[in-house]
This record gives structure tokens, C-alpha cells and sequence, in this order.
């Protein structure tokens, strides 16, 4: 009777199954904003911005992720990305020796050798005042503004081309740490508590060495052409404001 | 993207667990729910029986209010149902119709029992997945599948069961 229940199963009509996708996404975004409540904003799906392809930067699309675990059976990751940083909800590779942490090929110089090393426009939040060091790395991949004396201890910017359709960073966080905000009329994403970060190189593996834990919170928001991520221990509110400022 | 990848699989199961025409909007609905509740969806459990559970569940809501059992009935598709294979080989003939008297049994199984056969050989779910899926302990669903095995094998005399559903 088993296998005639089973041969039967492979006969049965079941009418064709219409594609919700839209819908679901729809009602995701309706619901989220009625609850106030922060969530990883689907509803950048709704609204791609013309041309994310070309100068705008407005990647940022809600995927789940399946993969397979060693004993075979599917699970799901939650994963963002935005503004070349993709976003996983699960935890992050070893992380590199305490404070050794390195992007690959970092050099330091002045900001003027800088801006001719990288193919972007480097932006400098203004309101933190002159950068203590800036480290280009990965042969001009990434740009990174470090300031040692702020009120709020040590505050790293980096930055990297937002045109290229290329993920940089990964950071690994819980769904419910992350929230939307606005930096200069664009959107952002706050990120809240230290995170697991790694960089990726341009092959896209992750660069073991860089991986480590984020101090404080992290912004990240992008310009037209710029990525931008700004970490320290800011509140979201400096954080933002310090953000508006950086040209 | 999961809505993609999991919709056939979800369709399926509302469709066979009785949702009929709705299935569509139940899927919808589950989509929306699942997630919902995705933030504190343990990352090491599979996603598939999870899913279908709200499935299940929706599936469940919908047809609460539904007086009418005949939009439940699962069926073949039509070329294969009486007639017209007739003029074909005697043996695809009679495995036509043993299939249509299967699906005629299977229909005619009280509710419990029609939705173990859905979920154990319709929708290949293991008898742990059951019973996440329709939230029963594994010993109803260990249960109500050999009945209704029983049932369709016809060991038991219908009407004999505690629980029958007229109409």
C-alpha cells in the first residue's frame, strides 16, 4: 500500500503554483512600517533605484541563502547587502590574534598620497577633524580614516568604490541588531554591538587575517560613489551626524 | 531568493492538506509569517518542515471556515480518470483505475488520517517531519498513518472509526 500511496503521489494534479514573491515582499514592507519595528528593510526590493548598475548605489536586496551542512540537510542564512557589505545572520570565520587584525597590503600615508591611490573620491566626515592615519590597502581597494583622539576613543572610517557591484566587507550579526536611518537624505544601516567582520578580496575569498571583532557600532551608508562604514563607539545619533558631515 | 526556491514545495503541501483554490494566498500568507518570525528562526534547524508547518497551519485557518468538504478532494488529472484510457493496453487500463479508487479512498479518509497520508507519501515528509509539520507527537502520527493504511488496505469497515465526517 506504501509504495502504491507513493506511485499515486507522482499522479496527482495539483494546479499550477502562482509566483507571491512581489506580494510577499509587499506585505513585509506594509507590515514593517505599521509596527515601527526594525527590521531588515525588504522593501528596498520595491523600489530599485534606476540604474544600480550604474552611478547610483543602491544595492541592497534581502536574500536567504541556502547551504548545505556537512550532514546534508539545508538550513537557512539570513543575508543583506548593502553598499558592498554583505550582511550574515550566523557566526563569522576565526578571528585573527588579539589587535593584529590586518587588511591585506595596508600602507599608510598621507591623505593627498591617498586620494591618488584610489579610483573614488575620498570622503571626510569633517566634524572629526583631521585623520591620525590614513592606510590604503589592497593596492587602493580600500581607504582607511583612522582618528585616535576623538570624545568617543578610536573611530575608523572606511571606504571603497560604492559603484562596482562587489561585495567588500562581510559582517555577521542577529537580525534584530540592525536598523535603518537616513545620512544625508540616503539610507543607512546602524548596526549595534560588536560584530564579526571580514574582508573580502577582490576573488572574493575572505582575507583570514582581517577577521575580528568591530569595536562599538558600526554606520554604514553610501555617496554616489562611495562606500562608506564608520565604527567606534558611537551613538547612533553621532553616529549619523558625524555621517552628515562627511564630504 | 527563498520565496523562489521554497513556492512549489509550499503550494504542494497547501494544496494537498485542503486548501484547493486558496492554496495560492496561503502560501502568501505563510511567506509573510515565516518571515515574520525569521529573526528568531534557529539557524541549524532546516528550513523546509518549519516552513511547511506555517503551511499547515494556514492551511488549517483557511479551510476552518469551509462547510464544503468537495473542494478537498485531490484527483487525477482528468485523461487518466474512467473512460477514457479504456481503449488503452488491459493493464494500463486497470492501473488507471485502481489509481482513480485509490484517490477515491484516500478522499474518503476521515481528516487526521487524510492529512498523515499527505504529509508521509504525498509530500515525502519523514514521520518526525509529520510531525513537526501538522504539530502532533510522534506517536499520533506513528498511530494515524497505520490506521489509515488499515483503512485504505480495507481492514477496517468504514463508519467503524470515532471519528467520521459526513459529507
Amino acid at each position: 500500500m506504501e509504495s502504491e500511496l507513493r506511485a499515486l503521489s507522482r499522479e496527482l494534479d495539483v494546479p499550477p503554483a502562482r509566483d507571491v514573491t512581489a506580494a510577499v515582499l509587499q506585505r513585509l514592507d506594509e507590515r514593517a512600517v505599521r509596527r515601527h519595528v526594525p527590521v531588515l528593510r525588504t522593501g528596498f526590493l520595491r523600489r530599485p533605484r534606476l540604474g544600480w548598475r550604474a552611478a547610483l548605489l543602491a544595492v541592497a536586496a534581502v536574500l536567504a541563502v541556502l547551504i548545505a551542512t556537512p550532514q546534508g540537510r539545508a538550513v537557512v542564512i539570513h543575508v543583506l547587502r548593502f553598499a558592498g557589505i554583505e550582511v550574515r545572520q550566523e557566526p563569522g570565520p576565526p578571528r585573527a590574534p588579539e589587535n593584529s587584525a590586518s587588511l591585506p597590503g595596508q600602507q599608510s600615508m598621507s591623505l593627498a598620497q591617498a586620494r591618488r591611490h584610489v579610483s573614488f573620491p575620498i570622503v571626510v566626515p569633517a566634524a572629526l577633524g583631521r585623520p591620525s592615519d590614513v592606510v590604503v590597502s589592497d593596492r587602493g581597494r580600500v581607504v582607511s580614516l583612522i582618528y585616535r583622539r576623538t570624545p568617543y576613543g578610536l573611530v575608523r572610517m572606511d571606504e571603497f568604490n560604492g559603484r562596482l557591484n562587489q561585495v567588500v566587507f562581510e559582517k555577521f550579526v542577529h537580525a534584530v541588531r540592525v536598523t535603518d536611518v537616513r545620512v544625508n537624505g540616503s539610507r543607512g544601516l546602524w548596526f549595534k554591538g560588536p560584530q564579526e567582520i571580514v574582508y573580502i578580496t577582490r576573488d572574493g575569498t575572505p582575507a583570514a587575517a582581517s577577521a575580528r571583532l568591530t569595536t562599538g557600532n558600526t554606520l554604514i551608508w553610501s555617496t554616489r560613489q562611495v562606500a562608506l562604514r564608520l565604527e567606534g563607539n558611537l551613538s547612533k545619533t553621532a553616529a549619523v551626524a558625524i555621517a552628515d558631515t562627511a564630504h | 531568493m527563498l520565496v523562489a526556491r521554497y513556492t512549489l514545495r509550499a503550494h504542494r503541501a497547501a494544496f494537498l492538506l485542503g486548501a484547493g483554490e486558496e492554496s495560492d494566498d496561503v502560501v502568501q500568507e505563510a511567506f509573510v509569517k515565516a518571515f515574520q518570525h525569521l529573526a528568531g528562526f534557529r539557524t541549524g534547524e532546516p528550513f523546509g518542515p518549519w516552513l511547511l508547518r506555517i503551511v499547515a497551519n494556514e492551511t488549517k485557518n483557511t479551510t476552518r471556515s469551509r462547510r464544503r468538504r468537495a473542494a478537498l478532494a485531490l484527483r487525477l488529472p482528468s485523461a487518466q480518470e474512467g473512460g477514457t484510457a479504456a481503449n488503452g493496453p488491459v493493464d494500463e487500463v486497470l492501473a488507471s483505475e485502481q489509481r482513480a479508487q485509490l484517490v477515491a479512498a484516500v478522499n474518503a479518509l476521515p481528516d487526521l488520517e487524510r492529512q498523515v497520508v499527505a504529509c508521509r507519501y504525498f509530500l515525502d515528509l519523514s514521520e518526525a517531519e509529520t510531525a513537526l509539520v501538522l504539530g502532533w507527537p510522534l506517536g499520533s502520527v506513528k498511530s494515524r498513518t497505520s490506521r489509515a493504511l488499515n483503512r485504505l488496505r480495507g481492514r477496517i469497515v468504514p463508519g467503524e472509526q470515532t471519528r467520521v465526517h459526513s459529507g
